[in-house]
Parts: structure tokens; sequence; C-alpha cells
């Protein structure tokens, strides 16, 4: 038997797809209402506006569009402070640099999944932040923002 | 059909010296290396080591390059088996099969087809190639824009219905996947999208969205896993079970053609290629098997389908890249560069004159599939190690490849960027059930999407009986209804005739 439990956030997924559709519908106009602007844009926009029409429909008829069926995902809550640690990394990188903020990454998501072996905690972070840092530094013809290694 | 006189001067270009073979190895081994992980692609290697063939002549430089690219789309499978992250995006159908496979700790056996798939569909691929070179070129002529457009549609549309109760999901992202492959400069120079950023002026950067629609979102939502593989008996690489996969290959021989067949011809069509040949002959796998419902849950009979397909593709684009000089993706983007930097146009000319050439490069690859063979068994146990590692130090260190690879594909904060926000995305779609292989697939194709509807309208003055007058886009509309209305039509069909029956 499937049970449901309240969930908003898959209404608040499709809502979002709907207003970036007529968001960029609107803006592709803005820039053009010329047929060769929208040839492919006005169309598609339309045909997914009248999914997302046509989903919440059904779900308004079987009375689910609040609660979502259980499933053995993990709850989104659980995985948001990894998420939340990536987003930090990548905002980090142009002032700690790729190194540094590459190693405080490592650093801090072994520690999070539980990792208490300070010993390997510290020298696979080391390792393998400077020298993942340090080979692409050297393979990539562009210059990478470093704080210790040579960029 | 074949010239027998260029054959053998084609012959005596690979054999009179060794020098041709010297860059072989390497180049197969480069190729596994970047594709198997991620976030490095096969284009990129490719790129890379570009100035290098400098100091190599036409035919060993060839030869180096469609090494990396045999090489790499073999490798693209291994992460799609053991993480579900493809390497490039014409592993995306592998990992539907293979990577459930690892799960059950079949990942050996997936590994061992993934290879004897790739190293068939492979030589299949030039051995059509070097038959067919000249018809097909001539059949990729008469495809015009609306052809390749609903060419587009149709694969599209397939991928997004792949997953058959959430269709209305899987096309929703799909579409919105499309949308967003437009943002940026269109033909005729307006830009839409932007937000008036400037580095959104050529589009969304498709590889790095990639990389965070599939391989960190994934990641994600492994983040709270000890290891890949759970169980510890489970995590052994055996030799003896890649070979068993060898075996479990050759058990679908129909599977393996149709697939050869799928991913020569569809990868022979300019940028659609192996990304769409693989998904393709995966749904064809999976529609005419008795058992459809068992795909996506460890059939071995999805991983021939997807890298039988993914390996001819190479020498479908090779076609388009030979005989008409329009490379089909980004690696053969990077051979067209190659061929800038020895003075060679390619194209009929280039097939006419210096057709022995030609069949010396097809030659050579029949070769360079035997060595993957073996170089590919060699390395399986050295990749395969990846699902031994803990979950909390293999999450990071993938998370840190893609974001220094997405740099190395943009330049800029840009390639980061957009992995981050397209993991969330991705992460986010997972979670409430949309296809993110669809999407991606929109992403990618959406510009040119856009480009052959826009050379449609221009060609036809905007009348719609322009598309009357096509029959190939006639045929291909029809197979368009067909996959997405032909189930839930013959359905309604049984319906109204079983109560007559009864």
């Amino acid at each position: 038997m499937t049970t449901h439990k309240r969930d908003y956030g898959d209404l608040l997924v499709l809502m979002a797809l709907a207003g970036f559709t007529l968001w960029y519908l609107l803006d592709a106009i803005r820039v053009s209402s010329a047929v060769q602007n929208l040839l492919l844009i006005l169309p598609l926009s339309l045909v997914v506006l009248a999914i997302v029409a046509l989903e919440v429909g059904l779900r308004l008829k079987k009375g689910t569009l609040l609660v979502r069926e259980e499933s053995e995902d993990e709850p989104l809550h659980r995985t948001l402070p990894v998420v939340g640690l990536f987003a930090a990394y990548v905002i980090s990188l142009e002032t700690l640099g790729f190194d540094v903020a590459t190693v405080l990454f490592v650093a801090a998501f072994l520690i999070l999944k539980g990792e208490r072996n300070w010993l390997l905690l510290g020298g696979y972070s080391l390792a393998f932040g400077f020298g993942v840092a340090f080979f692409f530094a050297q393979m990539l013809p562009y210059p990478m923002h470093m704080l210790i290694l040579q960029g | 059909m074949i010239d027998f006189v260029a054959v053998e001067q084609g012959l005596a270009l690979l054999f009179t010296s060794f020098s041709p073979w010297m860059v072989v190895i390497p180049g197969i081994v480069l190729g596994l290396i970047f594709g198997a992980t991620p976030g490095l692609q096969i284009s990129m290697a490719m790129a890379i080591f570009l100035p290098m063939t400098l100091y190599m002549d036409f035919v060993q430089a060839m030869l180096f390059l469609t090494a990396i690219f045999t090489g790499g789309s073999f490798g693209s499978g291994i992460p799609a088996i053991l993480m579900n992250i493809p390497g490039t995006s014409s592993a995306i159908a592998t990992a539907f099969d293979g990577y459930p496979m690892a799960r059950q700790g079949r990942h050996n056996q997936a590994l061992g087809i993934a290879l004897v798939s790739s190293v068939l569909g492979t030589l299949m691929g030039y051995l059509i190639l070097f038959v067919m070179i000249q018809p097909l070129s001539l059949m990729v002529l008469k495809l015009g824009p609306s052809e390749m457009f609903v060419v587009i549609l149709w694969g599209m549309t397939l991928i997004a219905s792949l997953k058959g109760e959430q269709v209305l999901k899987g096309l929703m992202a799909g579409f919105v996947g499309l949308l967003i492959g437009t943002i940026g400069f269109n033909e005729l120079g307006m830009a839409r999208g932007t937000m008036g950023q400037t580095y959104l002026l050529d589009g969304v950067p498709v590889i790095p969205a990639m990389m965070g629609m599939f391989a960190a979102s994934e990641l994600f939502k492994l983040a709270n896993k000890g290891f890949i593989v759970e169980s510890k008996a489970s995590r052994k690489v055996k030799v003896s079970e890649i070979f068993e996969g060898f075996k479990m290959a050759v058990r679908y021989p129909w599977v393996m053609i149709r697939g050869g067949l799928i991913g020569v011809f569809v990868g022979a069509v300019p940028g659609v290629g192996s990304s769409v040949s693989n998904l393709l002959s995966y749904v064809e796998a999976q529609r005419r098997d008795k058992d459809p419902d068992s795909f996506g849950k460890g059939n071995p009979k999805g991983v021939v389908a997807s890298e039988s397909a993914n390996s001819t593709s190479e020498a479908g684009s090779m076609a388009t890249l030979l005989a008409l000089g329009i490379p089909g993706g980004g690696a053969t983007a990077v051979m067209l560069a190659a061929f800038a930097m020895h003075n060679i146009t390619g194209g009929p000319q280039f097939i006419r004159q210096q057709t022995d050439v030609v069949y010396a490069i097809i030659f050579a690859n029949f070769a360079q599939v035997f060595l993957l063979l073996v170089i590919g068994l060699l390395f399986i146990p050295l990749l395969a190690n990846i699902i031994k590692v803990p979950m909390r130090y293999l999450i990071p260190s993938v998370l840190v490849l893609a974001v220094m690879g997405s740099f190395g594909l943009t330049g800029n904060m840009t390639g980061p960027a957009t992995v981050l926000v397209f993991s969330v995305v991705g992460w986010l779609f997972r979670h409430y059930g949309y296809s993110v292989p669809a999407a991606v697939i929109g992403m990618l194709l959406g510009a040119m999407a856009e480009k052959s509807l826009l050379h449609s309208y221009q060609i036809s003055g905007g009348n719609l009986g322009y598309v009357l007058e096509r029959p190939i886009t006639l045929a291909i509309l029809a197979l368009l209804l067909v996959s997405l209305f032909g189930k839930r039509l013959l359905g309604l069909l049984g319906g109204s005739r079983k109560p007559a029956g009864v």
C-alpha cells in the first residue's frame, strides 16, 4: 500500500518550472517579437505551461496536490548540509584559491561524515587537495587562482 | 563501393613504418583515463594533446586522436557503471542498467559487457564505414533542417517518456531543458534569458551543467551511504567475473547489431551523434524485449544496447567528418582542428583525392579495437577499485574533480558556478521524479533544435505545407506520434476488441 505525506516541495518545483518558463518567454518577447526569435520558444513554452496545468489538474482531481507518495529517498533536509558545504566550496574558490579551498572542503566533508582518524583526515585532505589543484594548474592553459601553490 | 587500389595504398601507409603505431597505445590510455574520470571529457583530452599532433604527420595525428576517442568512449562507461556518473553524454544509457548491476554487486560483469560491446561496436562501426563511406555521405547530405528538427524532437520524446509512470514530468523536464539550451544569442544575434550577464551570451555551458545534473546531484543523494556497494563481498574485483561479462555480452547479438546500426546512422547526423544514439538504442532494446520492466533494474541487455551504439557512433561521426567536413560533436570538432593544422579540408574532395588516407584511418581503427580489449582489460581492475573507496572519501574527491574540470572547460568561474546551480536542480529533479537525462539532452540539443527550425522556416518562407513535401520528416513525425501514443492506442484497440471476443 502506498502511503502519502504532506510535501510542499513537489508543488514548489512544479511552480518554479512554470515560473522559469513564463519568465523566459516574456524575456524573449521583450528582446524581439519577431517570428524568427519566437519560432521555438513560444510553442515550447506554451506546451510546458499546458503540461504544468494538466499536472496540477490531475493532482487536484486525485486530491494529491500537496502530498507526495512516500519513497525510499533520503529526506531532503538530511542532505542539505552536504549541499551547503559544496556551495560554500564553490563560492570560496575565488577568495581562498583552488588549493586551500579544496583542502578545507575535503577536510570539512570528512568531518561532517564522521571521519575521526585525524591523521588520515589531514593527510588525505592535504595530499588530494594540493595534488589535484597542482595537476589541473599544470594541465590547463589558463591561470588558476591559488593561495599557496603557483597558479 | 570500395576502391581496392586505395586499400592497398592505405595498408602501405600503415605498415611500411612502425611510427604511426607508436602513438596508439598512449592515445588509448589517455582516452581511458580522461573518459573514466568524471569531469574530464574525451574532447578535453583531445584538445589538450592537440598541439602534440603538430609534431606528427597527418595519419599519425589521426591515429593518435582516434585512439583517444576509442579509449574514451569505453572509459566513459566505467564511472557510469560504478558511480552512475556518465563520463560523457554518450554513456547516459549505460548508467541506466550498469549502475543497478553495480549496486547488486555485478559491477565486474557490467564492466566486461561494456568492454566487449565497445570493442565489437567500434569494429562493427568501422566495418560499416569502410563499406558505406560514400553512400552514407550522400544520405547524410539529404537530411535537411526539418528532418534534423524532428529527429531531435523524436529523440527527446523517447527519452522523456522512458519512465512510463511519470511521462508528464519527463516531458516537462525535457522541454524545459530545450528552453535552457536556447538561452543566449540565437542565429539572428538576439540574446535571450541572459539576465544581463555576459557569460550567458554563448548560452549555459552545457558540459558543466551536465556534470552538476548527473554527477553532483547523484553524489548528494549518496552522501549518507557508506559505500557505493554496501555488501563487502560484492566489492571484490574478479577478472573471472569480467570474463563472465564478455560471455554475457555475446549472448545478445541482435541487441548489439541493432545498437550498432542505430549508432552508425544516428552518429552520422551532425550534433546528434552518440548522445542520442545510446538512448535510442536503449529504448529500442527495452521496447522490443519480452520483459521491458526489467530494464533500469540491472538488465545486461541495457548495457549492451548503450555501449554498442555509442561505440559505433564514433564511426558514424567520422563518416560525417571525413565526407562532409562537419564535426558531429566535441571530439570530432577537435579532429577538424587537426585537419586544419595539417592543411587538410574534409569533404567529398578529400574522400576522392585521399582515399588511401581515409582507408588507412579505418584500418588503424580495426587494430585499435583489439588493443582496447587488452588495455581495457588491464585497466578495469585498477579503475574498478573505485567502489572499494568509502563514500565519504569518494564524494568530495569526485565533486572537486567536477569543479576543476568545469573550470578547465570554461576557463573562468562560470563553469564551477554552473555545476553548483545545476547540481541543486538535478538533486531536486531526482527527488521529485523528473527525468534528469531528458533535461540534460534537452539542454544539449536546444540550440540545434532552434537553428534547424529557423532554417526550415527560412527555406519554406514560413509555409507549413513545406513539411508535407518532406517524406522523411513525415515518417519521423509519425514515429514520434507512435512512440508517444502508440501504447495507449494499442491498449484502446485491445480494450475495444476484448468485449467482442469474450
